[in-house]
Parts: C-alpha cells; structure tokens; sequence
C-alpha cells in the first residue's frame, strides 16, 4: 500500500521531454506542493514534433518550442537541474537507515526523492550495416540534432534520408523548402500502410515525386564516407551518393539506467496501469515504458506525441493518489508537402477498410472491425474527421457504412 | 473605445456551430470566432489558434470547449484559456451580448 499524497513530499522527474513536463504540470494542476524537479541535459522542456518541421525551417527558435516559459517554473516552484542522470539509487531504500531513493547524475551529483518518475525516451535507432555508426550520419531526436541537420541543409546540398516514415518524409519536405536535393530511400513502398491503411499511404508517398523528391525503394547494405561525400549501397547494388545521410528509422527506448537498477525491462520499462514500475517507488512514463495490464497482457510500446502526455497525466493521478484518467483511441499526426495527416485507433486491426473519396481520390479512410465497430480511421486534411473518429471509436457507436464512405456527410454527425 | 457589432441573428449559428468575424470587419488585428455552445451560450475568443496557424472556428465543439481542429489542443470558450497542450498560451476574449435577438459582438471587451 503506497502512502497517501501527504507522505510523498519530493519527486524527482528524470527527463524533461513532454511525458516528464507532462508529470510535473499535472502534479501542480492536482495540488500537490512538495518539492519538484526534473533533470535533463538539455535545460528547459521543449516539443519536439517541430524539430522536423517548423523549428528545421527556422520558422520557430528555441523559444518557441518551449512547452512552457522558464517563468512557469518560477511560479509554479519546479526545478530544472540541467544534468544527465546515469544511475538510479535504490539500495538506500531498502535498509533501516533509508534516506530515500535517488540518481547520480554524470558529473558524480547524487539527488534524492521519495518518489521518481523515469521519463527516459530513447535513442534514434541506428541501422545496423557497415557505416551505419559513422558520425557523420544525421539522426534526428533532439534538438541539437535539428540544429546540426539544419546547419548542414543548404541550397544544393543532396541529402539522402534512409526510412520513409513520419520523420523521414517531414525532414524531406522542409529539406526541399531548404533547397536541398532528397533522396528518400525505404525498403517498403508505399511505407506507413500500419499507420493510415494502403490508400492514404500510396497516395501520401506519391506526393514526394511530384514535390520534387527521388523516392527509391531499396534496403542499405552500406554506408561509406569520403572526401566529403557519402555513399549509400544497397542490397540490390544501386549507389546513391549524397552530402549527407539521415537515417529514421524508429527508436530504441532508453531502458538500459531502469534494468542495471534491477527494474523489469521487456523493449521498454515495464509499467502497471499507474505508470509505476515494478518498484512502487518509481514510475516511468512516455517512449519508455510499457503497459503490462491487470490482466498481465504486455502492450505494445507507443511512441506518439499523445501518448507521452497520457502517460505522464496518468503518473500525475497516481502519484497524487487521484482517479487515473481514462485515455481514448491512440492519435498522431504528420505534416509534408503542405498536407495534415492524422491518424487515430489501429489502421491495422482485423477487418474491412471503407474509404471517402473526393475528385476520385482518397481523403479519409475507416477501418471497421468485428461487427461493424469503427477501430481506427486515418485522415488528410481532415482534423473534424478525425475528432470525429476518435469520438466514435470511444463511445463505441455503431455507424452505417455507406455513410462513412459518402464525404457530403460530416463525420460529426455521425459521433453525436 | 469601439462600439459593439451588431454580427447578425442567433439563428445564424447553431448550436456547436461557430461563425469567425474577420480582423477588417471587427476592427481588431485579429479574426474573431463567434461560437454557440452546447450550453446555449454564445462565446467569442481569436479565431487562430495560439499554438501553430489553425481556425478555432473549424474545430471540434463539445461542452463550453473547443477543441482545435490540427493539433487538438483545447480551449476553454468561457475564459479563453488552453485545457491542454500543444497550446501554452490562453486565446483573447470577447464580449458577446444577446439583444432583441441579435448578437452583439465587443471587439475591445474580454472577458477575462
């Protein structure tokens, strides 16, 4: 039985992307007023869906991804330790003389807390060919990697992106408005089918030839640098030579601090319905963890902008011993080439797909599960479709199937 | 001090319909959104978005909420603030007054 919110009186926030500020703003919105504080390396918490898009473009700076001023911190009594946390204290909790549980931090630091949230994220994933280690090669998670890609995009430059997905077509697109030169390189064609279903997909990576962009499909075999220049091989033989190359393939969750402290880790930080891990001391939240259910069911990790705030209200309403919030179907979006993209519940679950057309092509599309249930839908430039999706899914209404697919019938009428 | 708009009849909006009152017809530097809410009231608040460039007015209406059309933030309708991220920053408000059946719109009233 953990103690009530009146016997947790410090916690210590590991990671200030937005699960980790999530956690902190929640917690002053829900009245907790012990001390409060999150350490990350990079200082005040930012969003990050700009990186690939507005902050690239330099149409927003740092100041304007903030995802809240440096006075809300102030006002609001949190306290941001600019650090990196490198290993997790819990063997003082344990004994007689327990001063609390607590990080290390890289330069020797230790903090201590009664509570601590791991609100860890990941690490691009790397490919795992010859030259995919290179330095050279560009990823993009954080913020000095927008910086460093941004300093190296100019017009004329030719950049190769490896992974055709929502960073790699969203970096493409801005590397074009830049005056780059993109190849965009995947070994699936069209790729995001799991995300938005085989129409929306091809006609979404149709767009990149007509924007300019030279699509490939192919696997890398190898990546080689020299005199400036990289090559890209792939498995097929074709050489694609290039200034510079992004890989964006996915992430790795950062698990390795959680499972060195003994902590259980399965591709994630393994998290009950309250985001605390297997010691009740500590949550985790975000790109992270992972749901194991009441029912012992593991869920897949999610790696959604949503869902890193959802987790971290979650740990908020647990940590202030307050009912957990009820979260919906799943959501993300995506911009390129002057187009919005959403997506909300699974593209990908069992069952028959219904699509909207306008002038014969695809705008929306609806995957209808097992009797009739609508479980997911996928949208471009469809922000009302996809509120209204979203609402049917949760509520579990039964709609009609011609009216779906007839676009004079606004979603909304169908979710009220 | 500007004086109030008359933006038309109540019967012009429907109920979880909103109406925008652009920036050269209201006076202000700002397009306006009008929105009748589920609880019958009516409400002003600036069109855009303060997170990235989206209209309010196009968005999802719920309660005394609106959700924004593009990245789903949530403002409240009656005080202008944002209920969650990706916006930070609470929309201006207006004052709206009902008369003879009318809606009479205060660009240099907010609410709050």
């Amino acid at each position: 039985m953990l103690p009530p919110l009146m016997d947790i009186n410090s916690i210590l926030i590991i990671g200030g992307g937005l699960s980790g500020f999530t956690v902190a703003q929640n917690l002053r919105t829900r009245g907790y007023d012990g001390t409060l504080g999150i350490v990350d390396p990079d200082g005040i918490p930012y969003d990050r869906p700009p990186l690939s898009k507005a902050y690239l473009l330099g149409q927003k700076d740092a100041g304007g991804i903030a995802l809240a001023p440096e006075s809300w911190y102030t006002q609001h009594d949190v306290e941001i330790i600019t650090g990196t946390a490198r290993e997790l204290l819990l063997a003082e909790s344990k004994g007689p003389d327990a001063q609390g549980i607590g990080v290390r931090l890289t330069d020797d630091r230790e903090l201590y807390a009664d509570r601590i949230v791991l609100a860890l994220g990941g690490q691009a994933r790397t490919l795992p060919i010859e030259g995919g280690d290179l330095d050279s090669v560009l990823v993009l998670r954080d913020r000095a990697d927008a910086d460093k890609l941004r300093s190296k995009l100019h017009p004329g430059t030719h950049l190769a992106i490896i992974g055709a997905g929502l960073i790699g077509a969203e970096v493409a697109s801005a590397a074009l408005k830049l005056g780059a030169t993109v190849s965009l390189i995947d070994p699936i064609d069209p790729p995001l089918i799991p995300a938005v279903g085989q129409e929306l997909a091809r006609k979404l990576h149709d767009m990149h030839t007509p924007a300019g962009i030279t699509t490939v499909q192919g696997t890398p075999a190898r990546i080689s640098c020299a005199q400036g220049m990289h090559t890209v091989e792939l498995v097929d033989g074709t050489l694609i030579t290039a200034h510079e190359v992004l890989v964006g393939i996915g992430m790795v969750p950062n698990t390795s601090m959680a499972q060195v402290a003994g902590l259980e880790t399965d591709h994630g930080i393994i998290v009950d319905e309250h985001q605390r891990t297997s010691d009740s001391h500590i949550y985790a939240v975000g790109d992270a963890s992972r749901t194991r259910t009441t029912t012992g069911e593991l869920l897949r990790r999610a790696e959604h902008w949503e869902y890193a705030m959802n987790t971290g209200a979650t740990a908020a309403a647990s940590l202030s011993n307050q009912e957990l919030p009820q979260h919906g179907a799943s959501w993300f979006w995506s911009d390129r080439h002057g187009v919005h993209v959403e997506g909300v519940g699974e593209m990908n679950a069992q069952g028959t797909t219904i699509l909207r057309f306008i002038d014969d092509s695809p705008v929306a599309a609806f995957r209808l599960g097992e009797h009739g249930k609508l479980v997911g839908a996928a949208a471009i430039d469809g922000g009302l479709t996809i509120r209204a999706a979203r609402r049917i899914i949760d509520r579990g209404i039964i709609v009609d199937p011609v009216a779906l697919a007839d676009p004079n019938i606004p979603l909304k009428k169908l979710a009220r | 001090m500007r004086e109030a708009i008359n933006i038309g009849s109540v019967d012009d909006i429907d109920e979880g319909e909103a109406l925008v009152i652009p920036a050269e017809d209201n006076g202000t530097k700002d397009d306006i959104a009008v929105f009748h809410a589920e609880d019958g009231n009516f409400y002003a608040i600036n069109d855009e978005c303060t997170h990235e460039t989206a209209s309010l007015a196009d968005g999802w209406i719920e309660g005394t909420e609106v959700e924004c059309p593009v990245h789903a933030a949530k403002f409240c309708l009656k005080s202008g603030a944002a209920l969650c991220l990706p916006a930070t920053v609470a929309a201006r408000t207006y004052k709206i007054e009902v008369q003879d059946g009318d809606l009479l719109l205060y660009p240099d009233t907010p609410v709050v």
